[in-house]
């Protein structure tokens, strides 16, 4: 296609109309249909579709997920401690990790002896998916994850490996996942950010720029969303009494159509004072969307809202906002972890104190959404991924902690479309490197993009001369941990 | 609707063959008479066949390349040729597009692209008409064309007129009418300066009725020095400025801010162009730098910077792969910026749709790889270096005095009761050492350079040691930056050696110092990794420091020195610090040294010895033996240690010394040796070819593959090249980027982007014309801004005709100006200057982003700036790669990491969200509102009057002023207010001011 051949679409202008006037979105879904894709969007070229970027967008397939969960577990949780029980570890514990296999060099280049796992592993639910005891809520819930042990990063820094677990590739400035996911397919809800991040405290190494929306148009960069009174930045309305927001919301409109009177159409314009409606009904709804009266005290049970640790809460609290939030139709949400007294899950020394307070304060928080997802038949639709940027080594870095490992590390997929009960990959005796099924970061996101309904070399978008891909040229959809 | 590539040749001829004809509305376009390789093939065979069959061997199918002529008419495997000139049946091209099977069919399902039958009928035409071939167009150098007459009453005088009244004419669509007065004087103030006009500004052009208003305005909007601001900052998203390096830290780039502060110069002193790109690949090579204006200091060396405005990591695992990252980045850049070319793709494997093969980008990497990243006092004026000139003509006079003094002494000394035996240096036993540099003897500086005024360009020798007025040791000969001052920077290097053995030792002396071993140009050292590869300078006494470097053998490394070190890789000067070495030495294992004796000294020969001494000292020259023995004829007092007779002379340094100003620091570049560069396989370090690639040129360029004869990097060779009037690109590239500000978007709407995958200037005549004359002109911005801004096609009103609206909904023939969104810096800067907060002041540090609750994360700085940026224009707040300012991100200002020529203009109800709740916003709305109710002279409809005029840049009109006054009396009563209080009730004014704010005008040109 060439690439100054505009879009067939209908005009924005059709298309506002068409919003105002409350036409649903199954219809606009339709109607739009694969708008998004046969067309190749320019850089600096308005697209068809500027003015209403979030109108849900038909997938190239049928989608078996509606939405995504991306469950960040920030620093790296280490494998061999969690998911990926190693034996000979406990055998060779203290020994010369030299003496045994090639050690690449790491982040603190501080290498111990090779270090067994502090947790026991006991074997769950009918698959038998062994689970340390660091994860007692999740282990429960082993028949619906699919665990991939064979994940391979290809950065041990954190930022590299962040910026390429997030966006395909390892340095600042492109689009995020959720960006491409909602440039994709926009969202179901236009009274919510299609993109939400549901930021627990601690921003990834590499800031905010993990859930940016690199050269994709800004509408669909992450909104992060946090606790407290105001849960979104510049969503509450400054005024006191909202007749004050009202007066000023009818002389601006009045003053508005004059504009539009006197310069005759004009799309750009039109499509920013549709955007002004857009943000009244967000102003409305992001408190009803945080107000959690309606939830019954089993629910918040479930979550660990009533747990003595302020963590688990804390992270009870982002796991239920992100059920809501898939209720509502939002299309991507992201949870970072809370603030425990250790550093994320970066545990270069204190594993054990450092890993238990992690896994505390998510553990039963994870489970009781899994949980809740499935009672409300929402898991069905929903995909949720648990994942870090990589791995820890099975040897000590100075005498209690791990470092870096790029060369395996394990996550799950649970929801929509994935077959539970599935343990795909495999690790070396040791926990170190991937010895069969190797999956990157590009598999992961392809399989993602798979169960959305979109086709990862499809979902382009061309900047610098290039159609670029959140899969860059690279991804295989992991079709065995698929239902 | 869709713009079609071609037209039936009209009586414009040639000129429509590359335009835009009036479309059929049936929507089935004919074929054009003339089919043109390049304006109607090439775009169909890039887009759906070159990745298989174009320049990259790579991956080539079949043995089938398309893009050359040559080979897509030779015979295939199969026996048929994919093109056979004049013969579509025999072309098996065509045959493979139509063929229903799945095996045959082109291209293959797999690639999920389907050719437009339309594509397929004008690739028979073509093949029908002889299948010619003509290069890309933009590889080709501009010729200037005549500008078309036109049939109007009256011709434009303006060049760019009357080519684009010519294709309107063609087109048969009438321009739009004038914009009114006001609103061009609104659209002109912000294109030219990012700024409102003032509500003075609008009345006297208002109040201007002479022929020449408009010409006059323009000249006053180019000359001032907001100008340069506006502009400076369009450049900025060119070359991905920032202020740190984001990753994990967001370590600072040092004295970015000098090159922004060097960039709103240069706009504003209209810099040609040429000179421009010069400064910023190859400014610290010139001949003759350019000097600043006012103080003197070096200015072209401030445009390098341009390279170090990339990411950096902190403590990457790899050097090698860390280093190709950074190069990578600056190639990408250097490529897109200068000539529109997306050199990066060619990284891996040749470019997949551009004539670059993987040659081009590894003979520049070799070019950046043989720069050194260089730390610089970039505030040396002519001034300061007489300063220091001043400070060595002391330290001769103080030599002159005490050595005439000690010359005197030795006169009149008899017979000397000593017996003196002087030490000479000790060197390595083993020759299996490596010496990296001796300072110890010989005046220069074995190959190691010294830059900046701290260093001598030689070593020193005997500098004099005061306790008070006692004269407690002559220095034996080194290279030291505190014989000069310690208020003086500068910087001393090694030339780059391969690492081969295990240890360097250094033998070092200094404070609040340390030595540096750069490795792979990795600058940013810092644990965990990288914490053995700079020692801590802290003691006055020489002494080894041992750095232990096995495990990078084979890699290219130099060492570096300053008065000063890095603290989370900001430089830290303290007023104390210095540093001075008398060797370096590389070897393994031990170390064993030796000296040889010296002979003792006594009697005659003793004093004959010493007044040598004495003279030699007088000169700078005195060697290691020589001061050694004047120490110990000091330490046995037969020449005086009391030197309170150069008292005075001291004093007047001291005094001179405490004049020297602070000096400002800048990464900026510095010449390595030139080495030649292996091609990484497959784009992986770990693969290099056998071969290098000579650095060289473009290949598809102007003499691209001569290897430059320039001794080191060959930037300057390379910049030569750039700029080059023969060059088909650099000047077309530039006047695209003016148009794309002028105009709101590209001639070449791809801006960064001029290759195949770029998009066609609809207008190309007038591209090749403006690209012409701007070289003529001297490569002045300015000139080409004011043609441009003095076209009708700049001041026509930007309601669309009715012709336009169905024939060329993009507007891509200019009929009307297009309806713009200002920037995120404009948005902001008009708040600020209608609120009367701006603070014009120019130039400096950057003020700190205000940082609110949500931007938490690594790097995060201890405080938040204020949240009115001290006023200050948008160009002077910090750009923090990992804490941008989401106000900014939300109207599109573009995350700096690459070349983003063009930004996006998105609509998203986080920008509505912004304008009526962020506390920014707010806060100028309040402090508008207080200013207006301290206007008590005025009455409410007058102010209402006032603030349109300084918002909206127009008279407002009676409805507007009656819709305001029921506004503020709405307003008024929810506050419980009494119509006489509310005038002067700062909140209901602030809420007006807001609502001002809030409207689509505000924050679009119309």
């Amino acid at each position: 296609m060439n690439p100054h051949r505009p879009c067939h679409a209908m005009s924005r202008r059709e298309m506002l109309a068409m919003c105002r006037n409350g036409f649903g979105s199954v219809a606009l879904m339709s109607l739009l249909g694969s708008a998004a894709f046969g067309c190749r969007v320019v850089s600096g070229e308005a697209t068809a579709l500027a003015g209403m970027p979030m109108a849900p967008r038909r997938a190239n397939f049928i989608p078996r997920a509606r939405s995504v969960i991306f469950l960040y577990m920030d620093g790296g949780v280490s494998q061999v401690d969690s998911f990926d029980p190693k034996p000979r570890l406990d055998r060779e514990h203290g020994q010369n990790p030299y003496a045994k296999f090639k050690v690449d060099n790491t982040q603190f280049d501080d290498i111990g002896t090779i270090l067994k796992s502090p947790w026991a592993f006991r074997n769950y639910g009918e698959c038998g998916m062994p689970v340390s005891d660091l994860f007692p809520y999740m282990a429960t819930c082993a028949d619906d994850l699919a665990l991939v042990r064979s994940m391979v990063s290809q950065f041990p820094e954190h930022t590299n490996a962040n910026y390429f677990l997030h966006t395909g590739i390892g340095i600042q400035g492109r689009p995020s996942m959720g960006a491409w996911v909602t440039y994709g397919l926009g969202s179901e809800n236009q009274d919510l950010p299609g993109y939400v991040v549901i930021d627990g405290g601690l921003v990834p190494p590499g800031g905010l720029d993990n859930f940016n929306s690199g050269f994709l148009p800004a509408a669909y960069q992450g909104s992060v969303f946090r606790a407290g009174d105001t849960p979104l930045a510049n969503v509450l309305p400054l005024e006191g009494d909202p007749r004050l927001q009202s007066n000023k919301r009818a002389l601006m409109e009045q003053m508005d159509e004059g504009l539009l009177g006197k310069i005759g159409p004009a799309d750009q314009i039109e499509s920013s004072i549709a955007n002004y409606e857009l943000a009244f009904r967000m102003q409305a709804s992001v408190p009803e969307l945080t107000d959690l009266s309606a939830e019954s005290a089993a629910t918040r049970r479930l979550y660990g809202l009533y747990s003595d640790d302020p963590h688990t809460r804390s992270y009870g609290m982002q796991c239920l906002l992100a059920r809501r939030l898939v209720e509502r139709g939002v299309r991507f949400i992201e949870l970072t972890c809370p603030r425990v007294a250790a550093d994320r899950w970066d545990q270069h020394a204190g594993l054990i104190d450092g890993h238990e307070r992690n896994a505390h304060a998510v553990d039963q928080p994870i489970a009781g959404l899994l949980n809740d997802l499935k009672a409300r038949g929402l898991l069905d639709q929903t995909l949720v991924v648990w994942a870090g940027e990589f791995g820890r080594t099975p040897f000590a870095q100075g005498s209690d902690g791990r470092d870096h490992n790029p060369s395996a590390f394990s996550i799950w997929l649970a929801g929509a479309g994935i077959r539970g009960g599935t343990i795909y990959g495999e690790t070396d005796e040791y926990g170190y490197r991937v010895v069969d099924k190797p999956t990157t970061i590009h598999d992961l996101h392809a399989t993602m993009l798979h169960l959305l309904g979109l086709d990862h070399e499809r979902l382009t978008y061309r900047f610098g001369g290039r159609d670029i891909r959140l899969t860059d040229v690279h991804g295989h959809i992991v079709q065995d941990i698929l239902a | 609707m869709r713009s079609p590539r071609f037209s039936p040749l009209s009586a414009a001829g040639l000129l429509a063959l590359f335009g835009l004809a009036a479309c059929s509305p049936s929507g089935r376009d004919a074929l054009p008479d003339v089919v043109d390789f390049d304006a109607h093939i090439q775009p169909i065979l890039s887009d759906n066949c070159y990745v298989c069959h174009g320049p990259d061997v790579s991956t080539r199918e079949a043995g089938l390349r398309l893009d050359l002529r040559d080979s897509a008419l030779v015979a295939l495997e199969s026996g048929a040729a994919a093109v056979v000139p004049g013969d579509p049946e025999a072309s098996e091209l065509l045959r493979r597009l139509r063929s229903d099977d799945p095996e045959e069919r082109m291209p293959p399902p797999e690639v999920k692209k389907v050719l437009d039958p339309q594509d397929i009928a004008l690739l028979e035409r073509w093949i029908e008409q002889g299948a010619e071939y003509r290069p890309h167009w933009a590889l080709v150098p501009p010729e200037k064309p005549e500008p078309p007459r036109v049939r109007r009453l009256v011709t434009p005088e303006n060049p760019v007129d009357r080519f684009i009244e010519a294709r309107l004419i063609d087109a048969g669509i009438p321009p739009a009418p004038n914009a009114s007065k006001t609103s061009l004087l609104r659209r002109l103030s912000f294109v030219l300066t990012g700024l409102p006009p003032s509500p003075e500004g609008l009345e006297a052009f208002l109040a201007d009725s002479s022929p020449d208003a408009y010409e006059h305005l323009v000249d006053r909007l180019l000359a001032s020095p907001h100008f340069g601001e506006r502009w400076a900052r369009h450049w900025m998203d060119v070359v991905r400025y920032a202020d740190t390096k984001g990753h994990e830290f967001d370590y600072p780039v040092v004295g970015a801010w000098t090159y922004r502060d060097y960039l709103i110069r240069a706009f504003n002193q209209d810099l040609p162009y040429d000179r421009f790109v010069m400064e910023h690949l190859a400014g610290d090579l010139l001949e003759e730098p350019r000097q600043n204006v006012e103080e003197g200091y070096d200015e072209s060396v401030i445009g390098t910077l341009f390279y170090a405005l990339g990411e950096g990591t902190h403590s990457p695992v790899d050097l090698q792969i860390d280093e190709a990252g950074r190069i990578d980045n600056v190639i990408d850049v250097t490529g897109k910026a200068f000539m529109g070319l997306t050199v990066a793709c060619a990284r891996c494997h040749d470019h997949k749709f551009d004539p670059i093969p993987t040659t081009d980008y590894y003979s520049l990497y070799g070019i950046v790889k043989s720069t050194r990243w260089a730390l610089r006092d970039v505030r040396v004026t002519p001034n300061l270096v007489r300063q220091a000139e001043a400070l060595d003509q002391s330290d001769q006079d103080l030599r002159a005095a005490l050595g005439r003094q000690w010359l005197a002494e030795l006169e009149a000394l008899d017979e000397p009761p000593a017996t003196l035996r002087p030490e000479r240096p000790l060197a390595p036993a083993d020759t299996g050492v490596t010496v990296l540099a001796d300072f110890r003897t010989g005046t220069d500086l074995d190959g190691w350079r010294a830059d900046g005024l701290a260093f001598r360009p030689s070593t020193v020798s005997g500098v004099p040691v005061f306790d008070g007025d006692r004269l407690t040791a002559l220095q034996l000969p080194r290279v030291s930056s505190a014989a000069r001052s310690h208020r003086l920077f500068g910087t001393l290097r090694s030339p780059t050696f391969t690492i081969d053995a295990d240890h360097i030792t250094v033998q070092a002396a200094g404070r609040h110092a340390r030595v540096r071993l750069i490795i792979d140009n990795f600058q940013l050292i810092q644990y965990p990794i990288y914490g053995g590869l700079e020692q801590a300078l802290d003691d006055s006494t020489m002494q080894e420091y041992t750095f232990d470097i096995g495990r990078w053998k084979g890699r290219p490394a130099y060492l570096e020195l300053f008065p000063g070190y890095f603290s989370s890789q900001k430089p830290v000067l303290k007023d104390s610090a210095y540093v001075e070495v008398e060797y370096a030495w590389m070897y393994s294992g031990d170390l064993p040294r030796r000296t040889e004796p010296a002979a003792s000294l006594s009697g005659k020969e003793l004093t004959g010895a010493l007044a040598g001494a004495v003279r030699g000292w007088m000169a700078g020259e005195a060697s290691y033996e020589a001061v050694s023995l004047l120490n110990d004829a000091l330490d046995a007092g037969l020449i005086s240690a009391d030197v309170a007779a150069v008292a005075a002379d001291r004093a007047l340094r001291a005094e001179r010394e405490a004049k020297l100003p602070a000096p400002v620091l800048a990464m900026t570049m510095l010449d390595d040796i030139g080495v030649d560069q292996p091609v990484f396989v497959r784009g992986n370090v770990v693969t290099p070819s056998e071969e290098t690639v000579p650095r060289r040129f473009m290949h598809a360029l102007q003499r691209g593959d001569a290897p430059f004869e320039e001794a080191g990097s060959g930037r300057r060779s390379f910049a030569s090249a750039v700029i080059d009037p023969a060059n088909p690109l650099t000047a077309r590239v530039m006047v695209n980027r003016i148009w794309h500000h002028v105009f709101g978007k590209g001639l070449v709407e791809t801006v960064d982007n001029f290759g195949l995958q770029g998009a066609r200037p609809e207008h190309r005549e007038l591209l090749d014309y403006l690209a012409v004359r701007f070289v003529e002109e001297g490569w002045s911005v300015k000139a080409m801004v004011r043609l441009l801004v003095n076209s009708e096609a700049f001041q026509r009103s930007t309601a669309p005709v009715d012709e336009a609206i169905e024939q060329d909904p993009q507007n891509r023939l200019w009929h009307s100006y297009p309806v713009r969104r200002l920037e995120a810096e404009a948005i902001r800067d008009a708040m600020l200057s209608v609120s009367g907060r701006l603070d014009p002041t120019m130039y400096g540090e950057p003020v700190p982003v205000y940082l609110s609750d949500f931007m938490t994360g690594r790097g995060r700085p201890g405080d938040s700036g204020p949240l009115d940026g001290d006023g200050r224009r948008s160009i002077y707040l910090s750009l923090r790669r990992n804490f941008l300012s989401p106000f900014m991100l939300v109207f599109d200002m573009p995350i700096p990491f690459s070349t983003f020529g063009s930004r996006n203009t998105s609509n998203v109800p986080a920008q509505s969200l912004a304008l009526l709740n962020d506390p920014f916003v707010a806060q100028q709305a309040e402090v508008w509102g207080r200013r207006i109710v301290a206007l008590k002279e005025l009455d409410a409809p007058s102010r209402i009057r006032l603030m349109y005029t300084s918002a909206l840049s127009r008279e407002a009109t009676a409805g507007e002023v009656d819709a305001a006054l029921a506004f503020l009396d709405e307003q008024a009563t929810l506050y419980g207010l009494e119509p006489a209080s509310a005038a002067n009730d700062t909140r209901v004014w602030r809420d007006f001011a807001h609502t001002l704010f809030n409207l689509k005008e505000f924050i679009h040109l119309v």
